[in-house]
């Protein structure tokens, strides 16, 4: 009893594998498959119970995935082994110059959407996955502070005493070097405008333990390093052209802030080595020279340096971490008092691009959707196409065409578009990353090595043809099961045949595709939005900015300085139009700048607990009038006056501090320790932020340059800024004049006014808005065009039916509304299945979004309108056919 | 002409697939459903006996290929199997059968000629 039960279970589990199977096949064959499989589970059952046939069961599963799949997969196995190649593409050829229009909208829109995929995709190949071109890249590792309890700054630089202890350390760590970057005046030859130029000081090793060495001249020797080094410096290859690529100049002196170095060597094109920074962009250089200091000798409490090291080869991570811990152990003991210090290490690679990361994963994921969407598209003209010709089809396999030609035709007609369309789509990319890299933030990471070479030309054509031809397989599966008769049968009674089906499942697919990209758009455009409307703390419009170097080499003598400083203020000043000037040493949003601990001694805000009562603050010196022409918001007291008090040091704290010593009492006249000094706080202001544009970082600490000459020379080059009522790139040309008049030493650089600061601030984001705002428009453009093409479709099919309901009384109107029903349904169906995909899709958004939520139901919202807005149009414009329908002619016709 | 074609038609066949081949050394001695093929393939000892899902697809594609064709619904013996597929053998399949035994006779032949299996030996 229980044994026929058992067969009857078997039996249907068998119905439900035949669904593996092709329908013909399964209309043909169906039975007789499951009647043999009940034959082979019966005999199973009577021979070994129900473990046998448990067996058989599950070998049935095996068999009909492999030949069901199989079946379906067999006009591609048959056109392969009975293939006429030249006389295929003839054909494909021909019929497609037949219909120039269509060939051409279809290379069109896979030139547009693959070259815009291939743009995305050199970018994340060269950035993220490109290894870099150092010996074994892989070994190589940025090492970084974290202060632990001390100080909150989880990515410090490291003292010089910390590279020295890592140079020390051995075992799996094989070298490490030390990197500082500064800014140095250049005088290449008498007679020259001085340039500022960016200069990496480092250990003599950097070139070894890169892997990369000068392509003339020599390196650093070992030697060559400490105090009393000889002034050797190493070139790149940029400077030197600039500098008029003469080989000659090999063992001759240049002159850095005004003293002699000796050129040894130019590093090769291409050598774009970057210091990664504790904060902001990394830092690129001009020339490389060696510390004139002894490492081991700095002071352990600044830090200040970058470090490499490289470990031995293939390391494990765990390994690497144990052994910088170890070293970062001994210098927490040694230099901390144990207070928590850590020195931990990053992958070169994944240190460098850790910043545009998430952006570029966001951008890679909408170029595979877009994808996606283009090859549902394809499919779907390419199924439109077949639809037209399925009289044709069938008549001819009716009379005896082999179905496999028939089927080869339709592939191969997608196969030569696709390799057109990839071809071009190779050639928009060039010129379409070109025009990226020219719009894209000056730091991003590998931006010299961002081009289409001849790999990723290949990838993008080789994808084109792919996805046409996955694209045309469905339209040829469809003709190689179309039959004459059911073509009458659907032609007699005028309703959906199979195809229309298959068109409406793929503008379904659209639907959901692009309600997911149109979705991540909203929300990075919002964001970006976001951004723009933050509110920096300063007033960008009609500011000026240039930084007039003044290197303590060229200028020892402090006062001589200051008094210069007051000059350059005074003659900018004098300019027409200025209406006022000022100077700071680190601008809003440039991210430079130095930082210290601070303590406030007696303000009601100390908790005694020493490591919060001590927080780290940004520095900004500042001469007079800086809070007034850049538009700080002044929350309390005053800013600095233009006379300056004798005997008092001058302070603004920003709103933070105020906060966190202040929180009650009023912090004006209170004092603060610095320097051997005490400063007196005047006033508190809302932050001119330094790093982010729309969130406040550390504390921020305003002194006032001219109270400070002697004692620190880090006040001495500054950025003047000046508001005028002229457009403020007007001034500079009469701006570098005016520097030069003062001193003919000094090198005006970064003229710049704050607007394009902020604006190169946010460029990543605009960039990232941009593109992913043209993959959305293009996917909705995609949505539109299927939506019309079905609408467009089922207008003329149901055409006899229309014109009977037309001439039973039904008015115009009511038939629009049921043709734009059809439409609605699949919006609808679409939107439903794209839901589960936004909700993914989120997860990856969370890391680029700014101030919005990844699930944000506005967004959410208006997307969905503006989708469901545009099926309307695009439902409407075909639906309106109807209206030209005569029900006596149209039925006349029949 | 018409012979010209069949011959085009009967070498463009081979060789054939073992199972095929199989499907054609049942049908010659009688009408078979799917299933009585597979006992057949077994009861010939050959170790490689085909899936059912691989037989009934091997029958449609001989069917379209003309080897053979789809028998009279049922043979009167035979109550039980209303649904059961019944084939026969045409006579392209058994041209094609005889074609492709002489081809592997040949191979044979080669094989013991050149050593790989002993003459004379089965």
């Amino acid at each position: 009893m229980s044994g026929d039960r058992l067969i009857n279970v078997s039996e249907r589990w068998f119905r439900i594998l035949l669904r593996l199977y092709p329908a013909d096949f399964r209309d043909e064959m169906g039975d007789a498959v499951v009647e043999a499989y009940g034959d082979r589970a019966r005999e199973a059952l009577n021979r070994g119970g129900g473990i046998r046939l448990a067996s058989v069961w599950v070998q049935v599963l095996a068999s009909s995935l492999r030949n069901g799949l199989g079946e379906r997969a067999r006009p591609a196995a048959a056109w392969r082994r009975s293939g006429n190649w030249g006389r295929d593409m003839e054909l494909a050829t021909r019929r497609l110059m037949r219909a120039p229009a269509l060939a051409a909208a279809m290379v069109g829109t896979l030139t547009v959407g693959l070259g815009m995929f291939a743009v995305v995709y050199t970018v994340v190949e060269k950035i993220l996955i490109e290894p870099m071109p150092y010996r074994n890249p892989d070994d190589l590792y940025f090492v970084w502070r974290d202060y632990g309890p001390m100080v909150d700054l989880k990515r410090g630089w490291l003292g010089g005493t910390d590279v020295a202890e890592l140079q020390k350390a051995g075992g799996v760590i094989e070298g490490a070097v030390g990197l500082q970057r500064e800014l140095a005046t250049l005088s290449a030859r008498e007679g020259t405008d001085p340039t500022e130029i960016a200069v990496m000081v480092t250990s003599p090793n950097l070139f070894d333990l890169l892997g990369v060495g000068p392509a003339r001249g020599r390196g650093f020797a070992r030697s060559e390093v400490g105090p009393g080094r000889p002034p050797v410096i190493v070139l790149t290859h940029e400077l030197w052209n600039r500098l008029g690529a003469d080989p000659a100049i090999m063992g001759t002196d240049v002159r850095l802030n005004g003293q002699p170095y000796t050129v040894i060597g130019v590093m090769p094109p291409g050598f774009a080595f970057v210091r990664n920074a504790s904060l902001g962009p990394a830092q690129r250089a001009d020339v490389y020279t060696t510390f004139s200091v002894n490492l081991a000798e700095t002071n352990p409490s600044v830090g200040s340096y970058g470090g490499i090291i490289r470990v031995r080869r293939g390391t494990s991570p765990k390994t690497v971490t144990a052994a910088v811990g170890a070293v970062g152990r001994a210098v927490d003991v040694r230099d901390f008092n144990s207070r928590g210090l850590k020195l931990y290490q990053v992958g070169l690679k994944s240190d460098l691009i850790s910043g545009v990361r998430p952006a570029l994963l966001v951008l890679g994921f909408a170029g595979v959707f877009l994808l996606l969407a283009l090859m549902v598209n394809l499919a779907s003209v390419l199924l439109a196409r077949a639809t037209q010709r399925a009289h044709e089809f069938a008549v001819s396999r009716a009379l005896g065409a082999n179905t496999v030609a028939v089927v080869r035709a339709t592939v191969f007609e997608g196969g030569v578009l696709g390799l057109i369309g990839g071809v071009a789509a190779a050639l928009a990319a060039i010129w379409g990353t070109r025009m990226l890299v020219a719009l894209a933030p000056l730091d991003l990471p590998r931006r010299e090595a961002i081009a289409v070479d001849w790999g990723i030309g290949a990838v993008v054509i080789g994808l084109g043809v792919l996805l046409s031809l996955l694209a045309a397989t469905m339209p040829a599966t469809w003709v190689a099961r179309v039959s004459l008769s059911s073509l009458l049968a659907a032609s007699a009674v005028r309703g959906g045949g199979g195809h229309g089906r298959m068109r409406s499942s793929l503008v379904v697919t659209q639907v959901a595709l692009s309600l997911v990209l149109l979705n991540a758009a909203g929300l990075v455009v919002r964001s970006f939005e976001r951004l723009l409307r933050a509110d920096p703390g300063f007033r960008p419009e009609g500011v000026l900015t240039v930084r007039v170097p003044m290197p303590p080499q060229m200028f020892p003598e402090s006062a001589k300085a200051l008094a210069l400083q007051e000059r350059v203020q005074d003659t900018l000043a004098a300019i027409p139009g200025v209406m006022g000037v000022s100077a700071a040493t680190s601008l809003p949003l440039t991210g430079r700048g130095g930082q210290t601990t601070i303590a406030i001694p007696g303000a009601p805000g100390n908790i005694g607990d020493h490591d919060r009562d001590t927080p780290l603050v940004d520095v900004i010196g500042t001469r007079p009038g800086y809070v007034e022409v850049m538009g700080l918001r002044l929350l309390a007291g005053r800013a600095f006056g233009l006379v300056r008090q004798n005997n008092v040091r001058e302070a603004l704290i920003d709103r933070h501090l105020a906060k966190q010593f202040f929180p009650s009492g009023n912090p004006l006249g209170a004092k603060i320790p610095f320097l051997n000094h005490s400063l007196t706080i005047v006033g508190v202001v809302e932050q001119a932020r330094l790093y982010d544009v729309h969130q406040d970082s550390r504390p921020q600490l305003f002194i006032r340059v001219e109270d400070w000459g002697a004692e620190t020379q880090g006040l001495l080059s500054l950025s003047f800024v000046m508001r005028a009522h002229r457009e403020p790139h007007t001034l500079i040309p009469e701006v570098r004049m005016a520097i030069r008049r003062v001193d003919p030493r000094l090198a005006p650089a970064d003229l710049r006014t704050m607007d394009e600061i902020l604006d190169d601030a946010l460029r990543q984001q605009r960039i990232s808005a941009v593109l992913i705002a043209g993959f959305a428009l293009g996917a909705l453009h995609l949505v539109a065009v299927g939506l019309f093409g079905v609408v467009s479709g089922s207008v003329t099919r149901r055409r006899h039916e229309l014109a009977v309901r037309l001439a039973l009384g039904a008015d115009h109107p009511r038939v629009v509304r049921l043709v734009m029903g059809e439409g609605a349904r699949l919006v609808g169906m679409g939107v439903l299945i794209g839901m589960p995909g936004i909700y993914m899709a989120g997860g990856a958004l969370r890391g680029v979004l700014v101030g919005v939520s990844s699930s944000d139901p506005l967004t959410l919202l208006a997307v969905a309108l503006g989708l469901a807005g545009v099926a309307v149009v695009a439902c409407y414009v075909p639906a309106r056919r109807v209206l030209g329908i005569e029900p006596a002619q149209a039925l006349r016709l029949e | 002409m018409g012979m010209d074609r069949d011959r085009r038609g009967l070498d463009s066949q081979l060789p054939l697939r073992a199972v095929e081949f199989h499907i054609l050394l049942s049908l010659a001695t009688g009408e078979r459903h799917g299933y009585g093929i597979i006992k057949d393939i077994q009861e010939r000892g050959e170790t490689a006996v085909p899936d059912v899902g691989t037989m009934y697809r091997a029958l449609a594609r001989m069917v379209e290929n003309r080897l053979i064709e789809a028998a009279a619904r049922r043979p009167a013996s035979d109550v039980s199997d209303e649904r059961r597929n019944y084939y026969r053998i045409t006579d392209v399949g058994l041209r094609v059968a005889r074609a492709e035994a002489r081809r592997l006779e040949a191979l044979t032949r080669i094989a013991r000629i050149g050593g790989l299996l002993a003459k004379g030996a089965k």
